[in-house]
């Protein structure tokens, strides 16, 4: 689908309608592209359909659930170029010992894609891409009604996300985070690492992302039961040139089994003390385990 | 890790690093099986783990309160859990990773229930066991009793 501005979509409303259209134009043509301001007309029922049918023919991501098969953290094969800033962090970097998200404090972008353990669900409508990611409970909301970013989105987990389709590609833009997202900068090289350290997360160098954050995901199908997304982070304060990720793979579930279910995270502060007796929903005390 | 262990732990862990997810790695031994035979005391059944506490009374006949954590209840859910299987003052027979200090602790392996039903716990297990459900359910034990 070629990208087209939001505001040259709008003006398709039926002449009938003229004289609210021409001053409904004139409030679109002045607003700025993705400015939430923006007037936005209803569309009519004959347009609606059409734009259910065009959307019907793209790659199915739609049916079933989506559950990760790629190690929870990324692989960094190929050393990225760091800025000065980025090494000297990694060099007095300790790794963490444990989990950093053994609470449920939203991990957003882009970690919340590699959780993985309970699966995630596509769905569509004309104009918008929905992902619920289930092991955050978090939906990413993608558009692709042909937007621009907004000139200064405000900090979220998820960040704004806008979509297009490359051929049988969705690629997602995304930016706008808040400043304390998961970030994986990295990995440490294998050989500094105790032997045999069973965490999925060894070596996992976690850090701060800087304020120009911003994430290039290309979604496609290898084949019906595989979804691969390749990302490419974007980070003038960690990397000196972008930095493409390997691709995660997903597999499609389509047993019910696999149908999406509530993610209500109860703040897991369930504390053992030293003695090994449990505490539930406790929030003032270091986690244990 | 000791070495000692390494050649076990790299056989559960090189293919299960997907679904421990919100667990911490560092309390269990995830080499370790113990069974445990008691009485539920209560069952939590909530995210993003659950818990279920266990008395078990010890050979010498003091009773011995054990918390045992389970993975999330959409996890297990899909693995044929449900909340209202295991009840208060339930028997149950567990098999579980011990802590690694010893704490009357642990995290849920398999729960045998009087009715026959054998729950295993979906915790570490690969992207393609949790889409594709459980298989090959011990019908029996398989931990070191404990007594």
């Amino acid at each position: 689908m070629k990208r087209v501005p939001a505001y040259a979509l709008r003006n398709e409303a039926a002449p009938i309608r003229c004289a609210c259209v021409c001053s409904l134009v004139a409030l679109v043509v002045m607003a700025q592209p993705g400015d939430a301001r923006a007037a936005a007309v209803p569309q009519s029922k004959e347009q609606q359909a059409k734009a259910w049918r065009d959307i019907a023919a793209l790659p199915d991501f739609w049916q079933g659930t989506w559950q990760s098969v790629s190690p929870i953290a990324d692989d960094f094969p190929t050393p990225p170029d760091y800025t000065s800033a980025a090494l000297s962090y990694i060099k007095d970097y300790k790794p963490v010992e444990d989990s950093p998200f053994t609470n449920c404090k939203p991990l957003g972008l882009p970690f919340a894609m590699n959780i993985g353990g309970m699966p995630m669900k596509f769905f569509q409508s004309p104009g918008m891409i929905a992902l619920y990611i289930e092991s955050s409970g978090m939906t990413r909301f993608i558009h692709t009604d042909g937007r621009e970013h907004s000139e200064r989105p405000n900090p979220t987990y998820l960040g704004e996300s806008i979509g297009h389709w490359e051929g049988d590609t969705l690629v997602v833009d995304t930016l706008g985070f808040a400043p304390d997202t998961l970030f994986q900068m990295g990995k440490l090289d294998k050989k500094t690492l105790a032997q045999g350290d069973p965490s999925p997360l060894a070596g996992v160098i976690f850090g701060s992302h800087g304020p120009n954050l911003r994430l290039v995901e290309r979604m496609r199908l290898a084949d019906f039961n595989t979804l691969e997304i390749q990302t490419t982070i974007y980070d003038d304060s960690v990397f000196k040139k972008p930095y493409s990720l390997p691709p995660r793979r997903f597999i499609r579930g389509i047993e019910r089994r696999n149908e999406s279910q509530e993610w209500a995270c109860t703040d897991n502060r369930d504390y053992l003390d030293p003695n090994g007796k449990l505490e539930y929903n406790v929030k003032d005390k270091a986690q244990s385990r | 890790m000791k070495r000692k262990s390494l050649v076990l732990l790299i056989a559960v862990f090189c293919c299960s690093s997907v679904a421990y997810a919100h667990h911490s790695f560092a309390l269990f031994d995830r080499s370790k099986l113990t069974t445990l035979s008691g009485t539920v005391r209560e069952w939590k059944w909530a995210n993003p783990h659950t818990w279920l506490t266990v008395v078990v009374r010890k050979a010498d006949g003091a009773d011995e309160e054990w918390a045992l954590v389970g993975s999330s209840p959409n996890m297990m859910s899909r693995w044929g859990w449900n909340a209202a299987d295991i009840k208060v003052g339930d028997k149950v027979v567990v098999d579980i990773h011990p802590a690694r200090d010893g704490k009357t602790i642990g995290e849920l392996h398999t729960v045998f229930l009087t009715d026959g039903k054998v729950l295993a716990d979906p915790g570490g297990q690969t992207g393609e066991a949790l889409a594709g459900g459980p298989a090959n359910l011990p019908a029996k034990p398989q931990g070191e009793p404990y007594k």
